[in-house]
């Protein structure tokens, strides 16, 4: 399909992208639309109802290939997107986001608190029919701490002192204190199978393109630049899922997805709040087939200052800042309102959140009122707030992200206003955190972070995390706070875990070494002939449970046109 | 002057050119908002009478931001020729004049830096120093200095042993002397002409760089940045590429005609009567 297609948008599009190629040049995916198929699919009615049924393909699209499969290597989230179709873990989370056993019927922790055993369900077979054993459980712990293997995540897994395997069936661990984050690790290392890793070296094995897992799904072709096709595994340790192929199209232009979208040639991808608030409603067309999703999303994007400078040690100007920059036109302005604000590390609504914590408001008089006692004063009356004759004046470092670059316009206006002048510069990641972050040579970022479903953030805000490349680049220091991040890592009881990191939130938002600007939605089109989706989307995500999905026989594509 | 603008084409990329700097000159006269102006309650709006070119997404008058876009625009391309000229005059002078291994040094470097991509060169220079429009001009200046120097060289070469310069020569004029009162003046139309040109293409390169981030940077205009910010909003904000892409085909179709037109007019072997 995918050759004939091809021809047919030569043909079809070449008017079009004669017109637009005069002005954007990086449009000339745009000429895809309007093929054929989309003129069929809008006879079919998508509002009928099926009950679940096997079979089918859903295809999706990505903006980036995996390099490797096996996620402890590859890293990057393209990875682990596909590969979590493919391997299990000993544990993972619910649709409520509480832990719950993955391979594991049940896991008990020592009184102590140090020793955690886990004892697998019987009968798990790896999709080739081998046996799939604590041992298998044990070699990937081994993997992911060895000095030899090229991972980042192997520092939470050197924490255990001792991994043993009693039985086939039995894992226990070891560590050398309570360490609190271990299950929420546990739930993120996916196990690989020991009878063929072996004897590899695994930075460069072939099984990182070829790999074998317990999952739903297994790979059935990678073809490069192009697409990743997974069909289900008849052996998979958590039952059957009920979409026989999933497809995932390497497609690294949102815009050009948008149109493989409204040409029916994939069934979901990602929006951004451009395509979702404004695209979206003018195409009633558009609207028929193709159901929208909302829901918060794991990241939130914040102001960062860099502590070791002046005058941002001074937690009055900080605090200033704070008061002085409008949240809310940001999630007006750049998110289109697609987005909530926050006052904390934590996403809104979840268990570490603490629910008393508000934003700084915006209140500019506040803000002049602070930076007055900190000395900051027109002494000169040319508009430019100075001190001991140096006027206040910063530069605003962010990396090409559109978004990124918005928020940092709108926080310089809002600077501006109370008589600081900020300059903006907008970076290549590689050369932003290269020449720039991890020597610390900025005043003030504009970054995202990701959250991880364990509150543990030992590694952003504990002063000890300050060195180039770690995490803490803003160079936090707070005993406290430090205290606390401890606290919490020794501390396995939830609700007294709960209250260390709400106290630490508030102590975070009051010191602001950070500026909280806002958490925007995460945001998917997916294809009504897709049915099973949960709406509204629980804490987990829509995409907890992919594996009911189901695409009624009636609206299938035709499979024979694939490939 | 009138012989030349009685070519219809060099009229009207003599008025397009004229007419685009005066806008640029009374831009705070003109413009109706700010082009910082932002407005979070009118984003994206379609092109009417309250914002001509519409806003962009941030709320900001595209019409006024286009206008002291042109300013950027054009400045850069004037720093930028103007740097490459000077550059190019008087290595092209020193090698056309005194010849022999100077200006075989010089006409190696010629070949070395145009061996070199030059927007690529560019990009690599960019991204090491601090992307403002300063530096812009600066190195684009810097990286597009040898086509001068070679029209200079040239020229420089077939005057030398003419009459009149050997006649002031055995006179007693000095080199310098030699060079300014004799030699440049009689070279100055293809430098003009190569100027006026080299303008078009350095609007083009500032337009790229900002295209690609590297150039101008937000919050201030250029009509680069306008059209990058556009390229987000293509499939229903149109007038955010529209506009600005119209501005520099037009701008750098008028340096073009008049550069054309002036060569055309000065051509020593069309017009020597």
């Amino acid at each position: 399909m995918m050759q004939i297609k091809h021809n047919q948008l030569v043909k079809l599009g070449f008017i079009k992208l004669a017109i637009i190629a005069l002005f954007a040049p990086f449009m000339i995916a745009a000429c895809s639309d309007s093929s054929s198929s989309n003129q069929i699919n809008n006879k079919i009615d998508y509002t009928k109802n099926y009950p679940p049924s096997n079979g089918g393909t859903l295809i999706d699209a990505m903006t980036g290939e995996p390099s490797s499969l096996i996620a402890m290597i590859a890293g990057e989230s393209a990875a682990s997107a596909i590969a979590g179709n493919i391997f299990n873990s000993l544990l993972k989370y619910d649709k409520n986001l509480e832990l719950t056993g993955e391979l594991v019927e049940s896991w008990d922790v020592s009184s102590d608190q140090k020793t955690i055993t886990f004892h697998l369900k019987t009968n798990l077979k790896w999709a080739d029919n081998q046996p799939l054993t604590s041992d298998d459980v044990l070699f990937t712990w081994q993997k992911v701490t060895d000095e030899k293997t090229r991972t980042p995540y192997g520092s939470d897994f050197k924490l255990v002192t001792k991994a043993e395997t009693p039985d086939a069936n039995t894992f226990r661990v070891t560590y050398a204190a309570p360490y609190a984050p271990a299950l929420d690790t546990w739930a993120g290392l996916h196990i690989l199978p020991k009878h063929l890793l072996k004897d590899q070296d695994i930075n460069t094995t072939a099984f990182a393109r070829n790999p074998v897992g317990s999952h739903y799904y297994k790979l059935e072709k990678w073809k490069n630049g192009q697409f990743l096709k997974l069909t289900r595994n008849e052996n998979a340790t958590q039952g059957q899922a009920k979409i026989d192929n999933l497809l995932s199209r390497i497609i690294p232009d949102k815009a050009a997805q948008f149109l493989e979208l409204s040409a029916d040639n994939i069934d979901s991808m990602g929006l951004n709040p451009i395509q979702y608030a404004r695209i979206f409603p003018a195409r009633p067309d558009l609207n028929k087939n193709i159901a929208l999703y909302k829901e918060l999303g794991n990241s939130y994007t914040y102001l960062g200052f860099n502590l070791k400078r002046k005058p941002f040690d001074d937690i009055r100007v900080r605090q200033a800042i704070n008061y002085a920059i409008n949240k809310q036109e940001i999630i007006d302005g750049v998110l289109l309102g697609l987005g909530e604000p926050v006052a904390s590390p934590y996403k809104p609504g979840t268990r570490w959140s603490n629910p008393d914590l508000k934003p700084y408001p915006y209140d500019p008089n506040k803000a002049r009122a602070l930076l007055k006692a900190a000395g900051y004063e027109d002494h000169d009356g040319d508009g430019i707030l100075d001190k001991d004759g140096k006027p206040f004046t910063f530069e605003i470092l962010t990396n090409q992200n559109k978004e990124r670059e918005m928020t940092g316009v709108l926080i310089q206006r809002r600077l501006n206003e109370i008589g600081i002048k900020a300059n903006i510069r907008v970076l290549e990641w590689a050369s932003f955190l290269g020449r720039f972050i991890k020597p610390k040579e900025f005043d003030v970022v504009v970054l995202g972070w990701s959250l991880s479903l364990d509150p543990d953030q030992y590694s952003i805000w504990h002063s000890s995390q300050q060195a180039p490349g770690q995490f803490n680049f803003i160079s936090y220091s707070n005993p406290r706070v430090d205290k606390l991040l401890e606290a919490g890592r020794l501390e396995l009881n939830p609700d007294k875990r709960m209250k260390i990191y709400h106290e630490f939130s508030k102590i975070l938002l009051e010191d602001s070494p950070i500026v909280f600007l806002s958490a925007g939605y995460g945001l998917t089109a997916i294809h009504k002939r897709v049915r099973g989706i949960s709406n509204p989307a629980p804490p987990a995500g829509i995409g907890h449970n992919t594996y009911e999905w189901y695409i009624p026989s009636a609206y299938a594509r035709n499979e024979m046109s694939e490939h | 002057m009138r012989k030349l603008l009685s070519n219809p084409l060099v009229l009207i990329g003599f008025i397009i050119i004229a007419s685009v700097l005066l806008l640029a000159v009374i831009a705070p006269l003109v413009a109706p908002y700010d082009p910082d102006a932002i407005d979070v309650k009118a984003i994206l709006l379609s092109p009417s009478s309250i914002h001509l070119m519409g806003t962009d997404g941030l709320g900001r008058d595209v019409f006024s931001r286009m206008l002291y876009g042109a300013r950027i625009s054009l400045m850069v391309g004037f720093v930028a020729v103007g740097i490459a000229t000077a550059i190019g005059i008087v290595l092209g002078a020193i090698a056309g004049f005194y010849r022999g291994w100077v200006d075989t040094l010089i006409m190696r470097i010629v070949d070395v830096m145009l061996s070199i991509p030059t927007f690529f060169l560019i990009l690599a220079v960019i991204a090491f120093l601090t992307p403002s429009i300063w530096n812009i001009m600066i190195v684009i200046g810097l990286t597009s200095w040898m086509g001068v120097t070679r029209l200079v060289r040239a020229e420089f070469l077939s005057l030398r042993n003419r009459e009149f310069v050997l006649a002031a020569q055995a006179l007693g004029a000095k080199d310098v002397r030699l060079i300014f009162t004799h030699l440049l003046p009689n070279s100055l139309t293809p430098i003009i002409v190569s100027s006026i040109l080299g303008i078009a293409s350095a609007v083009l390169v500032e337009s790229g760089l900002s295209f690609l981030g590297l150039g101008v940077q937000a919050p201030q205009a250029s009509w680069g940045n306008i059209l990058t910010d556009g390229k987000e909003y293509i499939q229903f904000a149109w007038w955010l590429s529209l506009f600005p892409g119209l501005a520099i085909l037009i701008t750098v179709l008028g340096y073009n005609l008049l550069g054309d037109g002036l060569r055309e007019a000065y051509n020593p072997r069309s017009s020597q009567h």
